[in-house]
C-alpha cells in the first residue's frame, strides 16, 4: 500500500505517487511545518535545515541538505498555490535557473491519503539531468518495468 | 561515447515496447533473428531494424555463427540506467518512509489532544 511509484508521464515531467496511512489534514501538516519537514525530508542520509519557510502564496522556502558523506545541496523556491488538496511551488536545485514547477495533490479516502507529486521541468534535458536519465519518447512507463527486466537478467 | 550519450542511447532504445520485449526474450537466452521474429509477428527486416538500434545502444551483441548470428543480451547499460533512476527513487522512498513515522506521531498527538 505504501509503495512509491515513479513515472515519467511526459518528456518534461517526473511523477511520484504514494499512499499514506493518515488523513490529508495530517499529511499537509507534516509537509508544511518546518520542524516536521526537517524530520523526514531526505530520510536518514544526513541532516536538512529548513532555512526559510514562508507558507503563503508568493512566500519562499529553502531546504539545505548535508549528507553523512559531507555532500551539500539545496532545494528552494516559492509557493504559487495553496489550497485544500493542491499545493504548487517552484523548485530549484542548488539555485539553478529555470526551476521546476511542482504540483502536489492529495486525495483522501477512508483515512488513507494518496499523494501525487508531479514535477514539470523547463525542458527534457533538465528533467533528464534531474533524474540522471535520458529517457526519450515513450515516456509514461514505470521505472518498475526496467527494474524487473534487470532483475530477470541477473 | 560519453556516459551521458550512452545513457541517452540506452533510453532511446528502451522507449520502444517491441525492443523491450526483445530484451525480455533475450534475458532467457540467445536467439536468432528468425526466432525473434516469430513471436512478434513481424517481418525479419523489421526485427533487424530494432536489433540494430539495440546493438548501437550496446544492449545486445551479435554472434558470428555464420548466417544465424545469434543475439544475446549485454547487461551493463541497463544496470547504469537503473543506478541513476534508483538514486532519485531512493531519496524519496527514504524520505517518505520517515514521513510515515512523523504521521504516526501526529496521529498519537492529535488523539491525546481530543478530549
Amino acid at each position: 500500500m505504501t509503495k512509491l511509484t515513479v513515472t515519467m508521464p511526459s518528456d518534461t515531467e517526473i511523477r511520484m505517487e504514494r499512499t499514506f496511512d493518515a488523513p490529508k489534514r495530517l499529511l499537509i501538516e507534516a509537509m508544511s511545518t518546518p520542524e516536521l519537514i526537517a524530520r523526514w525530508l531526505g530520510g536518514k542520509r544526513g541532516t536538512v535545515k529548513v532555512a526559510a519557510f514562508d507558507y503563503r502564496v508568493g512566500g519562499a522556502y529553502r531546504y539545505e541538505f548535508k549528507t553523512h558523506e559531507g555532500y551539500e545541496f539545496s532545494f528552494s523556491g516559492t509557493f504559487e498555490t495553496i489550497s485544500d488538496d493542491t499545493i504548487v511551488y517552484t523548485e530549484a536545485f542548488n539555485d539553478m535557473p529555470g526551476p521546476a514547477i511542482v504540483t502536489t495533490t492529495y486525495r483522501e479516502a477512508g483515512g488513507i491519503t494518496t499523494m501525487t507529486v508531479t514535477s514539470r521541468f523547463p525542458s527534457k534535458e533538465v528533467r533528464d539531468m534531474v533524474a540522471g536519465t535520458g529517457m526519450a519518447e515513450g515516456a509514461g512507463e514505470s521505472y518498475d518495468l526496467l527494474a524487473d527486466l534487470v532483475r530477470g537478467m541477473k | 561515447m560519453s556516459a551521458a550519450t550512452r545513457l541517452d542511447a540506452t533510453f532511446s532504445a528502451l522507449a520502444d515496447p517491441t525492443r523491450r520485449a526483445i530484451l525480455a526474450r533475450l534475458a532467457k537466452g540467445e536467439a536468432s533473428v528468425l526466432e525473434l521474429a516469430e513471436p512478434f509477428d513481424m517481418t525479419q527486416p523489421a526485427i533487424s531494424k530494432h536489433l540494430k538500434v539495440l546493438e548501437r545502444a550496446g544492449l545486445i551483441a551479435r554472434g558470428r555463427d555464420g548466417q544465424r548470428r545469434p543475439c544475446r543480451l549485454v547487461a551493463t547499460p541497463l544496470r547504469d540506467v537503473t543506478t541513476y533512476l534508483e538514486r532519485y527513487r531512493q531519496f524519496w522512498e527514504e524520505s517518505f518512509d520517515a514521513l510515515d513515522d512523523v504521521l504516526a506521531d501526529l496521529k498519537k498527538k492529535h488523539r491525546k489532544e481530543t478530549p
